[in-house]
């Protein structure tokens, strides 16, 4: 829940981002960036515009095109006792570096004891036209790698607590932005300091029929289809995970609990996605509250599809939402 | 292949209808010619038999609402819809027309309510896919019938003054294992009191500093204060061996919980490792889990030692019975401010009494006190914010 | 060039100190070997056996600040950074005593307070990281160093290639090497790069390289002792080819008859511990009843670390869930 105490005007989503790490670069020496193209460009997506100016060339680094390499050397310098904060481009160019996520940085800690204190942010997701490498959702495979903490936030407000929070976590986390949602929202914003704690799931809904559990730019698809459901008397609850890793059981619990009627939603591939972990922990550990059956709504197992049709069919609606509540709060 | 079902022309110059009760549930199975729907006009109510068969798919147009003729009310599969596209989860609809009383498939939920409030399923009207009983199928009959369940039945004299509370297990169990332990143990209390000061100071910082509902209750201070002590005079956590004294290494502190009715102690594995977040946690977790009868067997086994909290209800001493085969049990009496001596000059604080009894077997007074004075020591003097 | 000659700017202690770990290192690894051997030890063991002049040679060279991120032919550096010979066994027989506390095994160690990276089975994984530690340096301007490296088959991995780009661009304070031991598991040399010396690929990324004579400890140091000197001097990265032979296996369970014995034959005679010692009697620093002393002493201390190991306790099964995520983290 947010607390909005001299709140300012509305700020958008990837200002948000761009806003943490500012304030996080100026608050702690220790912080500094790695990315493809985030000093003189500005980055990409123009998040880190003007930061090569504010803080130089040694905390604003334009590195070489090399994914591993990148990562690698931000394991080694957050070992050191910086904090470093690595760009991935787009989340897709992650598959680079993953030998040195999972293997180096999620094991170290448990291994010898050394904490490697980092984030990397990665911009997923699609509804962009960008096609099989520049819309993917890859978090579930760093969601079976121990040792790392997952976030994806949904709002700016949550985007900018939780860059803060990442950065300030003492072990490795992956930060998951979405593309689709940089510019489209915007919310007023606290002027003090605040940390969204990783862990902490967020009701953006009360409701009592129906759970809808999900994160990322879902979540705004869930919201909208609970408005239309509201008409037909339909009550959805919607929860946005936040943190991925490590998942907030006690919030999905109790909501489903109370509503006894669960249904998953992402926008990372069905099969193995994380919507399946929390099925399959539902049936294990709720099953005496179920009173239907665990619904999950996610893309077909294929890759992301560039032709507008086929990515609009490929990606989850309010339709699929709406469809399928109607036919879960009827069973 | 989709059947529309549209709103029909119910007579000439009728130019709208309304839907009055749909008579078959989003996902049923409906005959060619049954009646799917009721329909009302001002002139008159009719039931709209159905043009096809097989599943009622989708309700564009919902109970109550008031549509012009022609318009799309809901249609009809002649398929089922089983997974077309492996994007939305199949709510797998089974066809049933209707299932024999007693012969229902019952969810999970409905089960749980029903076994809560001693209900017959088979009484209950469902309202659901097929005709399924559904969780507010059960929530309304509770409400309308409105008792509170005895599972077993109540035989009374018609004579006053006297009542025959049949034996639960639990009451069975408790007896038994309390008579048992005061026939085993040879049962002395010591008691002791100590300054809570220290604790209450940690947890109002903790409260004003968290902002949030970070509230500790005094029983994890405890915990941490007593396996400290049992660390310092580790034959406190044994039992009565064949061969001799068994020294337990491991300290699985059980917390005895107050239930509805009558006494589980759920066990905080490997107490000694936890520090005071986690044993809130784990002690609010067993404890909602006891009272909701969500134990597991291995939860309520092995433990070493048994601390009890009785001051709940304002209690300050206490004479615990020893829960076998430890050989101490632990009581923690209310808080309460007391005018108490310190350098000669009256202060004012929070005090609690400790009782501790011991089995006279195994230990002597001089050690259960060593034992005591160790638990009163790391209640006033220990490092709390390094602890949490 | 008469190695001797260049050898009397080593101060004879550190020379002498040098020759006491190299026993030490040959100790403890054939007493490892022997435990493997005799079913004592289990999981895999990798040695430096005929290549101790390398790691011996660069850990003697490096300040005590130094970070040293090394592969699994490297024991001499740990044992220079303090790893005692009980703590190695510990951590080979799976003890909690062991600086993994049994959650890793064999030469899988690390530790930062004695400035050791832990490295993983996934060669050339480390020298990306320890181009981040030299860039941490260079950020905070510390005039320290980073030493790293792996074998001729880890230069054929990608992460060897960006790493020495990003030192080379970076000018990072970072020395990098390759233990050319001309086999990588049973692959030669031939089949593992077209280039027919590794250090041919330092021009290529924009850094200076040098060939030296791995099995020649003085020479190693030296070579060491100048690379540390440019990176101190923030001149940027060097590389360092040393060239020796793989005496043993890939492993202790791989016989490496795909070794032609003519091969190994002519390396005993480059052994590093011999060349050390005619070296010493050359400069005139020890003698043979020198020698077993030093023998002499190592040996109780490998016995004593063997002691220490087999009383040290295993951990217990619920300590698996231990440590996954750290609470905080320190600067170092």
């Amino acid at each position: 829940m947010m607390t909005m105490t001299e709140a300012t005007e509305d700020v958008s989503y990837v200002d948000a981002i761009s806003q943490a790490l500012d304030e996080e670069m100026a608050r702690d020496e220790r912080v500094f960036l790695m990315g493809e193209d985030i000093g003189t460009y500005g980055g990409a997506f123009k998040i880190t515009e003007g930061f090569l100016q504010k803080y130089g060339e040694w905390r604003v680094l334009d590195t070489p095109l090399a994914e591993s390499g990148i990562v690698g050397a931000a394991i080694g310098a957050a070992m050191m006792g910086l904090r470093p904060v690595v760009e991935m481009q787009f989340a897709d160019f992650i598959s680079c570096a993953f030998d040195q996520i999972t293997e180096v940085a999620a094991k170290n800690h448990y291994r010898w004891g050394a904490a490697v204190p980092m984030v990397i942010r990665a911009p997923f997701g699609g509804g962009v036209h960008g096609g099989p490498f520049h819309s993917e959702c890859p978090e579930g495979w760093f969601f079976h790698s121990p040792g790392l903490k997952l976030v994806a936030p949904s709002t700016p407000y949550d985007a900018k607590g939780l860059l803060k929070a990442a950065i300030r976590d003492p072990n490795p986390v992956i930060y998951f932005e979405h593309k689709f949602l940089y510019r489209r929202i915007k919310s007023a914003l606290p002027q003090e300091d605040f940390v969204v704690p990783l862990g902490k799931a967020d009701i953006k809904r009360v409701g009592n029929d129906i759970s809808v559990i999900t994160y990322g730019a879902m979540v705004h698809l869930a919201l909208e289809s609970a408005q239309t459901l509201a008409d037909e008397g339909i009550d959805l609850e919607v929860i946005d995970l936040r943190t991925l890793i490590p998942i907030d059981k006690e919030a999905i619990y109790s909501s489903v609990r109370k509503t006894s009627k669960a249904i998953l939603l992402h926008e990372d591939n069905k099969t193995g996605g994380i919507g399946a972990e929390i099925a399959a922990r539902l049936a294990e550990d709720c099953f005496d509250c179920l009173d239907g059956p665990i619904v999950r709504i996610a893309p077909p197992d294929t890759p992301v599809p560039f032709s507008t049709p086929l990515e609009e069919f490929f990606l989850p609606k309010t339709s699929d939402i709406v469809s399928a509540a109607r036919k879960l709060a009827a069973y | 292949m989709a059947t529309d079902i549209i709103m029909p022309q119910l007579g000439e110059s009728i130019a709208e209808g309304t839907v009055v009760k749909w008579l078959i549930p989003v996902g049923g199975m409906i005959q060619k010619d049954e009646s799917l729907l009721e329909v009302e006009t001002e002139k008159v109510t009719l039931e709209i038999p159905s043009p096809a068969t097989g599943l009622l798919n989708e309700i564009i147009v919902h109970e109550g609402k008031t549509v012009p003729v022609g318009t799309l009310l809901a249609r009809i599969d002649s398929a089922p819809p089983w997974e077309v596209v492996n994007r939305v989860g199949g709510v797998v609809v089974r066809p049933m027309a209707s299932t024999p009383a007693g012969d229902q498939h019952h969810s999970p939920a409905v089960r749980q309510l029903a076994r809560e409030h001693g209900i017959e399923l088979s009484q209950v009207k469902g309202t659901g896919v097929g005709g399924r009983v559904t969780k507010k199928d059960v929530l309304d009959f509770i409400a309308q019938s409105g008792s509170q369940v005895d599972v077993a039945a109540i035989a009374s004299e018609p004579s006053m003054g006297e009542e025959l509370l049949p034996f639960t297990q639990m009451r069975k169990t408790i007896a038994d294992r309390m008579v048992r332990s005061k026939q085993t143990s040879a049962h002395v209390t010591t008691f002791f009191e100590a300054d809570f000061s220290s604790i209450t100071k940690f947890r109002e910082t903790l409260r004003q500093d968290s902002g949030q509902s970070r509230r500790l209750t005094y029983l994890p201070f405890v915990v941490r204060a007593a396996t400290r002590a049992i660390r310092d005079v580790s034959i406190v956590n044994s039992s009565w061996g064949e061969q001799g004294i068994v020294v337990k290494k491991d300290i699985h502190m059980g917390i005895a919980t107050a239930l509805e009715d009558g006494l589980l102690v759920p066990v905080v594995r490997y107490a000694d490792r936890k520090g005071l977040a986690q044993l809130a946690k784990e002690i609010a977790d067993l404890a909602e889990r006891a009272r909701s009868k969500k134990l597991i067997p291995e939860e309520i086994q092995d433990g070493t030692f048994t601390i009890t909290n009785h001051g709940g209800f304002g209690s300050l001493l206490s004479t615990p019975i020893i829960h076998q085969p430890q050989i101490a049990i632990l009581g923690i009496g209310a808080i309460q401010k007391r005018a108490v001596v310190i350098d000669d000059a009256i202060a004012i604080r929070p005090m609690g009494y400790l009782s501790l009894s011991f089995d006279h077997r195994v230990i002597d007074g001089a050690t259960a006190d060593q034992f005591m004075a160790k638990v009163k020591h790391y209640l006033e003097h220990s490092h709390w914010e390094q602890i949490l | 060039m008469d190695v001797a000659v260049t050898a009397k700017e080593i101060k004879r202690d550190d020379l002498l100190q040098m020759y006491h770990y190299l026993r030490l290192t040959r100790a403890l690894e054939d007493r490892i070997t022997a435990l493997y051997r005799q079913g004592r030890i289990v999981g895999g063991v990798y040695t430096s056996h005929g290549m101790e002049a390398i790691a011996v040679g660069y850990a003697s060279a490096l300040e005590r600040d130094d970070i040293i991120a090394p592969y699994h032919r490297d024991m001499g550096a740990f044992l220079i950074r303090g790893f005692t010979p009980g703590e190695v066994l510990a951590q080979y027989l799976g003890k909690r005593a062991g600086p993994s506390k049994g959650k890793d095994g064999n030469v899988h160690m690390g530790d930062l307070r004695r400035g050791v990276f832990g490295f993983v089975s996934h060669l050339a994984d480390n020298l990306p990281v320890a181009a981040g530690a030299a860039l941490a340096f260079k950020i905070r301007g510390e005039s320290r160093v980073v030493f790293t490296g792996t074998g001729d088959g880890g230069t054929s991995r990608g992460d060897f290639h960006e790493a020495m780009n990003l030192a080379a661009v970076r000018k990072l304070p970072v020395v990098f090497y390759c233990n050319n031991n001309q086999y990588a598991y049973s692959t030669p040399i031939r089949l593992q790069m077209a280039v027919p010396n590794v250090v041919d690929r330092a021009k290529a990324y924009g850094m200076p390289g040098e060939i030296v004579d791995g099995n020649d400890v003085a020479a190693v140091y030296l070579a060491a002792k100048y690379a540390i000197a440019r990176a101190r001097a923030g001149e940027g990265p060097t590389f360092l080819e040393f060239k020796t032979m793989r005496m043993h296996g890939h492993s202790e369970h791989d016989p490496a008859k795909y070794v032609p014995p003519e091969l190994l034959e002519e390396w005993k005679k480059e052994d590093p511990i011999l060349k050390a010692e005619q070296l010493l009697k050359q400069l005139s620093y020890g003698d043979d009843s020198y020698f077993q002393e030093v023998v002499e002493r190592v040996k109780k201390e490998v016995e004593a670390g063997v002691e220490f190991a087999e009383q040290a306790p295993l951990p217990e099964g619920p300590e698996v869930l231990e440590g996954v995520f750290a609470d905080k983290a320190d600067s170092y």
